[in-house]
């Protein structure tokens, strides 16, 4: 086996030319499937993907379906007519591997599309990540948001007071030397001394 | 403009700490011997002995009161171009350039926060001329630029001595200069204490640590780059200065005086002004007083409780605390750079005049 292996992969890599190794791919199943997905993987690893998953979901999901037992998804009428735990839970179970045969495509799918993903190499991919968090943001907060309307007015409000506050002190300060000038000027004027 | 000192304040911190204990000792000695500073003939004369160009092999010991007197000769009457930044915890450190130059015999200084849309103040002698983003610029009749560096510290550190003790602590290297380290604690100890460093050749400051009173550092002034030469800026040769706007025409009002007193201020601190104003932004009646120990400033306002905020609260906004109380009616508000337990003190000692008294 370990053997085949590697002939598998001098023949990917074009290092032998024996025809035998091909003989044994078409022949061995097991063999067949390994030469699809080094290939697979090939071309993940060069970014090309072109080979790409057809890795057989559907057979998967099939199969997955096959194994279940066959009740399916009650009509409604006659499942208000026969309240039956029995009938329910083999639906939610159901429902389950449905969702999880769907989540797995869904992987999938995403994993291939990262694979394909264009180099980036253009100057506009900040943007791009820009827009999305631009676009994300509000939708965040406005879900956080969990404080009532009136305590919101009333935090908002203490804070609005608290910095006219801080800004008049620090107005204040900024302004105390052009005063201080002011009076000074005024009190030493008499004796004609300068500050400092 | 190497900002990599940043990477070092961690470093300073723990020499910080480790000076700290020694440099207490020190104040403690220096405390008991009276040793503040001294305006004294002996101090100038000294200064003056000590030339700028002096070669400085033969610095001879000097009081701090002679180093700082150094210092605000040198902000005053050199030509410099120094480039430093503030660094603060939890914040972004935001460099500075600032220049200063004697053009025909006249105070020129030029201080410019080179991040972001920038900051930049311009003084012709006692005019300083304010331009900022999203404000018109205008001029204030003011004989120093208020810039991180406290100017008292620069300009006039004696009017300093009644609240603050100035201690001499030895020699040190900073910014690639020998410099002088000096401590600048409250005589009370009500007030953050400050650690600088004066360049030994030119008094010039290299650093200046705030600290709280625990010993934390709260903010560091570095120096990073230091130009001093014999004549002044050329920058200063292309600040037109009749383009600048023409100083705003301030009035000193007489206000009523208020009802009430604060009975406790940290020594050294003394009421510069007393007002009733409407808040720029919220247009609430006040009334205001603003005390001042020369280094930091502090806002006490008063106002009924039922348009304030309404609770007890306390804030801390950098350097700041904002610490306000009510006892439903009044509430009184107290902002300033200062440690939380004086400002309460503060705000608690307020007492309602009686009318007798009046």
């Amino acid at each position: 086996m370990t053997q085949q292996q590697e002939k598998l992969s001098a023949f990917m890599d074009g290092e032998t030319h024996s025809a035998d190794i091909m003989d044994d791919i078409l022949r061995d199943e097991a063999l067949k499937t390994k030469w699809q997905r080094y290939h697979v993987i090939r071309s993940g690893l060069r970014k090309e993907a072109t080979v790409a998953p057809n890795m057989d979901i559907t057979a998967a999901v099939a199969e997955a379906l096959a194994d279940e037992p066959t009740v399916m998804a009650p009509k409604p009428s006659r499942w208000r007519s026969l309240p039956l735990v029995g009938n329910v839970v083999p639906f939610a179970k159901q429902g389950g591997q449905f969702a999880v045969a769907a989540s797995v495509a869904v992987a999938v799918v995403l994993g291939v599309q990262q694979m394909n993903k264009p180099e980036a190499t253009e100057p506009f991919s900040t943007f791009e990540t820009r827009a999305q968090f631009g676009g994300m943001a509000p939708v965040s907060l406005e879900q956080t948001r969990t404080l009532p309307r009136n305590d919101m007015d009333m935090v908002l409000e203490k804070k609005r007071k608290i910095n006219a506050l801080i800004a008049d002190h620090e107005q204040q300060v900024k302004l105390k030397q052009a005063e201080e000038e002011l009076t000074s000027t005024d009190k030493t004027e008499d004796t004609g001394s300068a500050p400092n | 403009m190497k900002i990599n000192y940043v990477n070092f304040v961690p470093a300073f911190v723990g020499l910080v700490r480790l000076f700290l204990g020694w440099a207490v000792l020190v104040a403690a000695v220096a405390n008991a011997a009276q040793i503040g500073i001294e305006p004294s003939s002996e101090a100038s004369a000294d200064s003056q002995a000590q030339s700028p160009q002096g070669n400085h092999a033969e610095v001879s010991p000097q009081s701090a009161g002679a180093w700082l007197a150094k210092l605000s000769d040198a902000a005053q009457n050199l030509n410099f171009e120094v480039a430093f930044v503030v660094s603060r915890i939890n914040n972004e450190t935001v460099p500075y350039l600032w220049r200063h130059g004697i053009v025909d015999g006249i105070q020129m200084e030029q201080l410019n926060m080179q991040n972001g849309p920038g900051r930049e103040l311009i003084r012709v002698d006692d005019v300083v001329s304010v331009f900022e983003p999203d404000t018109r610029p205008y001029s204030l009749h003011s004989r120093a630029i208020s810039g991180p560096i406290p100017f008292e510290l620069l300009y006039s550190p004696e009017s300093l001595a009644e609240g603050y003790a100035f201690v001499e602590v030895g020699r040190a290297r900073v910014a690639g200069r020998p410099a002088q380290q000096l401590r600048v604690v409250s005589r009370d100890n009500t007030r953050f204490s400050y650690q600088l460093w004066l360049d030994e050749a030119t008094g010039m400051l290299l650093k200046l640590n705030t600290l709280d009173l625990q010993g934390n550092m709260l903010e560091q002034i570095q120096v990073t780059a230091m130009n001093i030469t014999d004549t002044a800026p050329s920058y200063f040769s292309k600040v037109n200065r009749h383009s600048l706007p023409e100083p705003l025409a301030l009035s000193v009002s007489s206000a009523p005086p208020q009802h009430w007193v604060v009975e406790y201020l940290p020594e050294g601190m003394k009421e510069i002004k007393q007002d009733v104003r409407r808040l720029a932004l919220t247009g609430q009646v006040v009334e205001y007083k603003l005390f001042s120990d020369g280094l930091v400033d502090v806002s006490v306002y008063v106002q009924p409780a039922e348009d304030a905020v309404g609770s007890d609260l306390v804030l801390r906004h950098e350097l700041s605390t904002f610490l306000t109380l009510t006892d439903g009616k009044v509430q009184v508000t107290v902002v300033g750079e200062i440690p939380l337990q004086t400002a309460n003190a503060i705000a608690t000692s307020l007492r309602l005049k009686s009318k007798s008294n009046d």
